[in-house]
């Protein structure tokens, strides 16, 4: 009975219906696709920021590993459990030398290290790793080394040194000697600019530490550190251990860094992890708070709608409260209702919202996305908030029709 | 046990200044047909309104059939209207996208279960039959009027209100619908409280109270009956 009066009721005032309908996958639709492009905005993001400088720093651990690091151990961070997270990384050597150019002698640091490294290791994908991966800032007049005798200058040192592009620097550490061709100059408005930079190995060789490296940046896609990410991971059950190792903190990515590299120890570089974190933490609420205007939006929608078809309802309410129907009968017509508008409602507004996700990503981000399994779910139950949050106050109204002021006669 | 299945005392109904009824005793005996006339404002239908749990009253006491209606909340109401009364209105007031059977369904539903062969035989009882599918728009003053009275008396109501059912029937119609009911008493034995303008119509019942401006000011008892 309930459903033929439903039915009935659907067919007698189609174009209420069809209102409140429209208002109820515009909700759904939108709320879907802002929460189905969101997770891509966060990822784009995320990514953008990580040109703005590695985000984990490895270094040698006091006690052990004798003060550096093992080449040999480097690929291996392309095969640990977040490996898909790490967007790259880069190892320094780093030693003092005493450089000469043009007649002039300067003291100055040499640093070795990858700049564009093909990187292959058994079983995983081969990629490119080093500075100019994760240190896009960098601005390098001339070119980047591509020969292990090539070398360049940090802006400062190379006007010291009075370098330029074509040039040669010899370096001098204990007595071994080598001598540099400068293919660039490079400015970073940091440290960097008193530094030279030159390919990892030839400067293994000439501080006569073959193999060995420094300290190894490391660049991460993470999640925004919560107060669970925060706890300290040694005094955890093995439960939050689990949960905490399971999560993109950049806290936990450091330690699965350090557990390969021998002798390690990782730390966050907080600056940057934790501004990146706000950012992100900040674009998440916007979407957040988009997605619920759009949701009252149109809940008032459908509120309207819904009232204005309760001066049409009215005498029919009236009768069935007059032979007798009680609030709770009449309140389930209109859940009723509610629900089979919301339930188709939601799962056009799904179709719909994914389609739109999907031209957003593919006109702002150039990209496609796959639409995450919860979306489906999200978009009946936003239907569902739309329309029960948008059907109290015109419930309330029913309930309170008087049936001898309208049934007068 | 009262032997009234109606009982008032100085029963009231005010709107602000304007007294649409004015303290009023009734006794109502089980099985009796009242006819209530009077002119139009005369509070006829406050009477029925309050009798029928549809309207509170603003003062005096109001049993009907054992129970105090003042005491009960807005659901108790609802519930006292769909157990115990049946009503049936001048604008017959049936849900137009309804057929005439779910109309009378619909009274069941509230009630109870809607039972289609129970209402099939409803409407049979009241000559309707063969119009079971349709809707009101599709059916005459009288067949409408023979709709309501089929859900009015669905749920085997003790009580029958009708609020000048024949004000807008033809002669014909008004004798047909007036012997349905007589019928259906005799088989059902439920009280019957009709408001009605018309002198033929109030005489088929067994007392006629006349009031005038929401007071009581004659009674007769009809014996030809
Ligand atoms: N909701 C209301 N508000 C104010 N006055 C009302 C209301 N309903 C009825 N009345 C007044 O009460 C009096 C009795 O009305 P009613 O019982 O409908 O008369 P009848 O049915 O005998 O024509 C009339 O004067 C009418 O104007
Ligand atoms: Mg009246």
């Amino acid at each position: 009975m309930l459903f033929r009066l439903l039915k009935n009721s659907f067919l007698k005032r189609p174009k209420s219906v069809l209102l409140v309908f429209i208002s109820i996958v515009m909700g759904a639709s939108v709320a879907t696709a802002f929460l189905g492009i969101s997770g891509e905005i966060s990822h784009k993001m995320a990514l953008e920021l990580r040109s703005y400088g590695a985000n984990i720093l490895l270094e040698p651990s006091a006690v052990e590993g004798g003060g550096f690091l093992r080449e040999d151990d480097l690929p291996k961070i392309k095969t640990v459990f977040w490996k898909y997270n790490i967007t790259g990384f880069t190892p320094y050597l780093f030693g003092v030398a005493d450089f000469s150019a043009n007649g002039k002698r300067e003291r100055g640091i040499v640093s070795g290290t990858w700049f564009a490294k093909n990187l292959e290791v058994a079983g995983e994908e081969p990629s490119v790793q080093g500075v100019r991966g994760i240190a896009p800032w960098w601005d390098v007049q001339g070119g980047w080394p591509a020969g292990p005798d090539e070398a360049i200058v940090g802006a400062a040192l190379a006007k010291r040194l009075g370098s330029a592009i074509g040039g040669h620097v010899e370096a001098t550490v204990r007595g071994k000697q080598q001598r540099f061709q400068v293919v660039g100059i490079v400015t970073t408005g940091g440290y960097e600019e008193e530094q030279l930079f030159a390919p990892l190995i030839t400067t293994q060789e000439l501080l006569q530490l073959p193999g060995k490296v420094s300290r190894v940046q490391v660049s991460a896609l993470t999640v925004p550190m919560d107060a669970f990410g925060m706890k300290n991971p040694a005094q955890m059950t093995k439960e939050e251990y689990e949960k905490w190792y399971c999560t993109a903190y950049v806290t936990s990515v450091a330690k699965n860094v350090e557990e390969v590299m021998a002798g390690s120890r990782a730390k966050p570089i907080w600056q940057i992890a934790s501004a990146e974190g706000s950012l992100l933490k900040k674009l998440n609420s916007l979407m957040l708070l988009l997605t619920i205007l759009a949701l009252v939006a149109s809940a008032m929608a459908v509120s309207t709608s819904l009232m204005a078809s309760m001066a049409e309802r009215s005498p029919e309410i009236a009768l069935m409260k007059a032979i007798g129907a009680d609030r709770y009968q009449i309140s389930a017509i209109f859940i009723g209702e509610t629900l089979i508008i919301s339930v188709i409602g939601g799962m056009v507004g799904y179709l719909l919202g994914d389609q739109l996700a999907g031209i957003i990503s593919r006109t702002v981000f150039n990209s496609t996305i796959a639409s995450p399994f919860w979306l489906f779910p999200t978009a009946i139950i936003s239907a569902f908030v739309v329309a029960f949050a948008g059907s109290v106050a015109p419930l309330r109204r029913a309930l309170s029709i008087e049936p001898v002021r309208v049934l007068k006669g | 046990m009262s032997p009234y299945i109606i009982e008032t005392g100085g029963l009231t109904r005010s709107y602000g200044d304007i007294c649409a009824l004015k303290p009023l005793d009734l006794q109502v005996p089980e099985g009796e047909w009242l006819s209530v006339m009077g002119h139009s404002g005369s509070g006829k239908s406050t009477l029925m309104n309050l009798v029928g749990g549809l309207d509170r009253p603003t003062g005096g006491t109001l049993q009907v059939g054992g129970e105090n209606l003042l005491a009960l909340t807005e659901d108790g109401l609802a519930r006292f209207r769909r157990n115990f009364v049946g009503i049936i209105f001048q604008q017959h007031h049936l849900v137009p996208y309804l057929t005439a059977i779910e109309n009378v369904m619909m009274a069941q539903y509230f009630h109870s279960m809607p039972d289609e062969a129970e209402a099939r035989h409803a409407l049979e009882r009241v000559g309707l039959g063969h119009r079971l599918k349709n809707r009101p728009g599709e059916l005459s003053g009288g067949e409408q009027q023979r709709v309501c009275i089929a859900r009015a008396i669905i749920n085997s109501p003790k009580l029958l209100l009708g609020d000048e059912p024949t004000g807008n029937l033809d002669h014909k119609s008004t004798i047909m619908v007036m012997e349905l009911l007589k019928e259906l008493r005799g088989e059902e034995r439920f009280t019957v409280i009709m408001v009605t303008h018309n002198q033929d119509v109030a005489a088929w019942g067994d007392r006629t109270i006349h009031l005038d401006d929401g007071m009581l000011v004659r009674e007769e008892r009809m014996n030809c009956q």
